[in-house]
């Protein structure tokens, strides 16, 4: 009873320190708890929300699918269900915004045994007149439910539609993410905008869950083998990996990515408390002595001060769990849309809770367990003869001697006060190196999610340099490339246009787009990594990005592969950023085909910095195109597509920079902390200091040269710091996302600003522990004991 | 006639530490012997081993050689954790700085010893901390933390602390150094007292020429030797 009151009010007597530990691991628990929360929510939404919908396993694109097409897929005995569906782009027109849009028909928009589409509104199923708007599409499409919006589907003209409700497909990454708007109708009300009648894709879900992907293809094998022989035409087969969303696996990479970080965020709170706690124990060293004297055991000594570390892990947790559970719920929220799932009605599972409250706990009964134990073995003959800091002071005070006799002619006055304030930096090296390690891994994130910022706009940038073109039309069915190119010449604004050609193929199992491009346009110009681009009338050529070659390993410099049923030659190996694709010669595809139709029409314009101009030449492109009888389907304006792809690249390396933050706050917390404890430990000598003449300006610069001592130890450490911790984070991104170029050191200009924000941060954690200093009088500092 | 085994018997006990120019000698093959209930002061100018002898008998310190025997108990053949046991319960030690744990009250400063060595059942432990707190003149300052306590009644807490578990021998290092004359005589008579009614061993360490008056019998070192062994009528 005596021994729990002792422990609980030593905590209130140092409540400031102590609520400074409980705030560090707080933060880092915080911080840790915040990605845990967001990945278990984010898993929960996969399993409650994506894989209960029964996705689709399968799509087939046929010539017409029919019932008849239908009832085959139904007769064979590994399919569970089917449907039928029809996808058309379209131009929607609401409040003033124009956006691309994929106009999606079902044969039965109420089926609950294939991807099943959740109602968001009243009206429901999608029938007769009207469209519904998949949800994540609605604030992005500038459109209001129950209002009209002018839609033109490719090659037909605008009609007004109304927005009748709204649905949630899960299937589809979310609507503003990927600039497109999602609508759906019934078949009827698709071919009277324009489209064909009739439905062009079978997809399929098959009977086994756990069947791999391969096991799923070798199932749409057979049924592809029956269509055919049934007489349909297969054009093309899209098998994507079982029950996992198509973001899914990018999500839980991002997540453990930012997970481990957050664990550094904990450690860096470990390295606070193991300094706090040491340092409450030095402050405590003559009273265990005095225990000890008085008979106490080193377990009951022990379990005293472990229960303060375990009060300071609760009141942490009773912090750091509600606000992860809500900062986590908003985080795990935004990666929910990214993935396109709702949240609403799922809860943090409570193991992820009940980790938190264990490491909460954990944290800093680990961090007290060393210097616990060492404060234990101390004699306590020797505990109690000791008078605080002297040793490593007078190890100092030899080198200081001849470092002053240098410098004092240098700095006149100024320079024994400033070596006394840096020689105390190292008086407590211990304490000094657990404060230097907590900011300089603080920063040390910080420069690497800076690092990792450059690189991203870095190889954003080299996309982007790649494609000298402002403006993209995607043409509803393909046209003469020579028409398409000469009618956009004529528009006033256009500089130089190219009509490009798509093949979406196959290479052995996998997918492969092979885009044909003229070898010696002027609008496309990669960056070569390897071999060479494209050669004028080579033929069978094909020059593949540096993420496809990751997808797909075999496609090396020199290599040969049956594609199509041509072979053909891999001759370079370009940087093309986030695009898995082959370059190859329009002409090579335009043999393929047999024809010299194109789709595609990059498009340069005479003021290529003006968005004025860049809408006019898409209204009046779409006018000129309109009349020549070749609809526009959709539009895409460089800046436009850019900024999609930074703000889905940047959001990722934005989240590292704001660990790295948390850390840095952590490491100044530390540096409060660190500074408070000297000045305590020091009123005595400050107390001399003023008896001897120090004014209040000295007793000052004595503790905030001292506080700017380490943060420029941490500086200096942080810099070879971040080159691991860029590489891991460049490694990382190119897992989840794609191969940035390296950039392990950080620029002048961001080491000055960190600099800067570390003197910033010095003054600030300095200030409260200066100005207690400056309170000290020197007769009560003297007689401190 | 055999004389009686003594509380305290050291043979040949030396201690000395490192130090710049090699080794300091604060004991020198010291023999005593120290009866049960005698009040024996240790005199001698600084640095002549007084409270180097004070911690080897309270098992603070251990010697560098010799044989030393503390209320029946070889001290050298104790591991640290028995060391802290044994010394709850077999010493109680007075301070010259009181060395009262500053967030627990006077009474609970009192039980401490108590609740380490479970001596004592724990319903009694507050009825037997205030009844010393009682015998040392401090009753009404029971629930007051040591800063509110001058430093006499800091120094009877101590005390009252020191016998909390009722041990044979009472270790005091210049309890009276940080008293003024009036409260320094009080706590001197309280020992005596304590060593003539109750039998304790005191074996205290003092500067105090008047603590002489009080005590049964004096020990003087010199360089870490003992140079005198008086008694006292």
């Amino acid at each position: 009873m005596t021994r729990s009151r002792k422990t609980w009010r030593d905590l209130w007597l140092h409540r400031t320190r102590s609520l400074l530990v409980a705030l560090a691991v707080a933060l880092g628990l915080t911080a840790a708890g915040t990605v845990l929360n967001a990945w278990a929510l984010v898993e929960r939404a996969t399993d409650e929300g994506y894989r209960a919908s029964l996705p689709v396993s399968a799509t087939l694109v046929l010539d017409r699918a029919d019932p008849r097409a239908l009832a085959l897929a139904k007769a064979r005995p590994d399919i569970a269900a089917s449907r039928l569906r029809r996808s058309v782009l379209a131009a929607v027109q609401a409040n003033g915004r124009s956006r691309n849009a994929v106009v999606i028909a079902l044969d039965d928009f109420q089926r609950a045994d294939i991807a099943r589409l959740r109602a968001e509104s009243s009206a429901w199923p999608p029938a007769g007149e009207g469209l519904w708007m998949e949800s994540s599409s609605l604030e992005f499409s500038g459109a209001h439910v129950g209002e009209p919006v002018s839609l033109r589907l490719a090659g037909a003209d605008t009609a007004p539609v109304d927005i009748q409700g709204l649905l949630r497909d899960v299937s589809q990454a979310p609507g503003w993410m990927e600039n497109l708007v999602y609508l759906y109708g019934s078949e009827a009300m698709l071919t009277r905008l324009g489209a064909p009648a009739g439905f062009d894709e079978l997809q399929v879900r098959v009977r086994d869950e756990r069947a791999t992907r391969a096991e799923v293809r070798a199932s749409v094998d057979a049924l592809r083998t029956a269509l055919t022989q049934a007489g349909y035409t297969v054009k093309s087969v899209d098998v994507p990996e079982p029950g996992q969303h198509i973001h899914a696996a990018q999500m839980d990479s991002l997540l453990m990515t930012q997970g481990a970080f957050g664990l550094l965020a904990l450690l860096a709170c470990g390295f606070l408390v193991v300094n706090l706690v040491a340092a409450m124990l030095t402050g405590q060293t003559r009273e265990i002595a005095v225990m000890k004297v008085l008979g106490g055991s080193p377990t009951q000594i022990g379990t005293m001060v472990l229960a303060q570390a375990g009060a300071l892990g609760l009141l942490a947790s009773a912090i750091a769990i509600p606000t992860a559970l809500w900062l986590g719920r908003i985080y795990g929220g935004l990666k929910a849309e990214l993935l396109n799932f709702p949240l609403d009605g799922i809860a943090t599972p409570a193991w992820a809770v009940m980790l938190q409250l264990a490491v909460g706990l954990a944290v800093p009964l680990v961090a007290a367990a060393l210097p616990v134990r060492a404060a234990l073995r101390r004699p306590v003959g020797e505990a109690l003869r000791d008078i605080g800091i002297t040793r490593e002071g007078q190890a100092l005070s030899l080198k200081r001697g001849a470092v002053a006799a240098r410098l004092v002619p240098l700095l006149g006055g100024w320079a024994r006060p400033l070596l006394l304030s840096v020689g105390n930096a190292f008086r407590r090296r211990q304490r000094m190196l657990l404060t230097v390690l907590a900011l300089a891994s603080g920063g040390a994130v910080y420069l690497g999610a800076a690092n990792l910022r450059s690189a991203v706009r870095g190889s954003v940038d080299d996309l982007f340099d790649a494609q000298r073109y402002q403006l993209q039309l995607l043409v509803a069915a393909p046209s003469p490339a020579a028409s398409l190119e000469a009618l956009a010449l004529e528009v006033p604004g256009i500089a130089a246009a190219e009509a490009w050609r798509t093949l979406r193929t196959s290479l052995g199992p996998e997918p492969l787009t092979l885009l044909g491009v003229l070898p010696s346009g002027r609008l496309l110009a990669p960056r070569l990594v390897e071999g060479r681009w494209l050669g004028d009338g080579a033929i069978q050529e094909l020059v593949v990005s540096r993420l496809l070659q990751r997808q797909q390993p075999a496609l090396t410099v020199g290599s040969r592969h049956r594609i199509a049923n041509r072979d053909w030659t891999v001759v370079g190996l370009v940087e093309a950023g986030p695009q898995a694709l082959a370059y190859t010669s329009r002409a090579n595809l335009d043999a393929l085909a047999g024809n010299e139709l194109a789709t595609n029409l990059v498009l340069r314009l005479q003021r290529p910095e003006s968005p004025v101009a860049l809408l006019d030449a898409v209204r009046q492109l779409r006018e000129a195109f309109a009349e020549a009888g070749m609809g526009v389907a959709a539009s895409q304006s460089q800046a436009e597509n850019r900024r999609v792809i930074e703000d889905h690249l940047l959001m990722v390396v934005d989240f590292l920079g704001a660990m790295g933050l948390v850390m840095i706050s952590v490491g100044a917390m530390g540096l409060a902390s660190t500074m408070g404890l000297a000045v305590l430990e020091r009123r005595r000598e400050i107390g001399v200091l003023r008896a001897i003449g120090a004014r209040n300006g000295a007793i000052l610069a004595l503790v905030q040269v001292e506080g700017l001592t380490l943060v420029v130890l941490a500086w200096l450490a942080s810099l070879p710091l971040a080159l691991p911790i860029s590489a891991l984070l460049e490694v990382a991104f190119g897992r989840i996302m794609f191969a940035v170029p390296w950039r392990l050191l950080p620029s002048a200009g961001t080491a000055l600003i960190w600099l800067g924000l570390m003197a910033l941060i010095s003054l600030l954690a300095c200030a409260l522990p200066a100005r207690r200093a400056l309170r000290i009088p020197a007769a009560q500092a003297l007689a401190y004991s | 006639m055999q004389s009686p085994t003594p509380l305290i018997r050291l043979r040949g006990v030396g201690k000395s530490y490192p130090v710049a120019g090699g080794e300091f000698h604060a004991l020198s093959n010291l023999d005593l012997d120290i009866q049960g209930g005698e009040f024996v002061a240790v005199v001698g100018p600084s640095g002549s081993g007084k409270s180097t002898l004070l911690n080897l008998l309270a098992g603070i310190d251990r010697a560098g050689s010799g044989e030393l025997s503390v209320a029946g108990q070889d001290l050298r053949a104790l591991p640290e954790r028995a060391l802290s046991r044994w010394r709850g319960k077999a010493v109680g030690v007075v301070f010259q700085f009181f060395q009262l744990l500053p967030t627990l009250t006077a009474l609970e400063n009192v039980m401490l010893p108590m609740d380490f060595c479970d001596q004592w059942p724990a319903a009694e432990r507050a009825t037997r901390a205030l009844a010393l707190l009682e015998r040392l003149g401090v009753p009404d300052q029971a629930d007051k933390f040591p800063s509110a306590l001058s430093g006499g009644q800091q120094q009877r807490v101590a005390l009252a602390r020191a016998l909390a578990n009722a041990p044979a021998l009472i270790l005091a290092d210049e309890p009276t150094g940080n008293l003024d004359s009036t409260n320094a005589s009080g706590l001197l008579a309280l020992l005596a007292e304590l060593a003539r009614e109750q039998g304790v061993t005191i074996v205290m360490v003092t500067h105090e020429a008047a603590a002489l008056g009080q005590v049964q019998r004096s020990l003087r070192l010199r360089d870490g030797r003992l140079v005198e062994d008086r008694r006292h009528d």
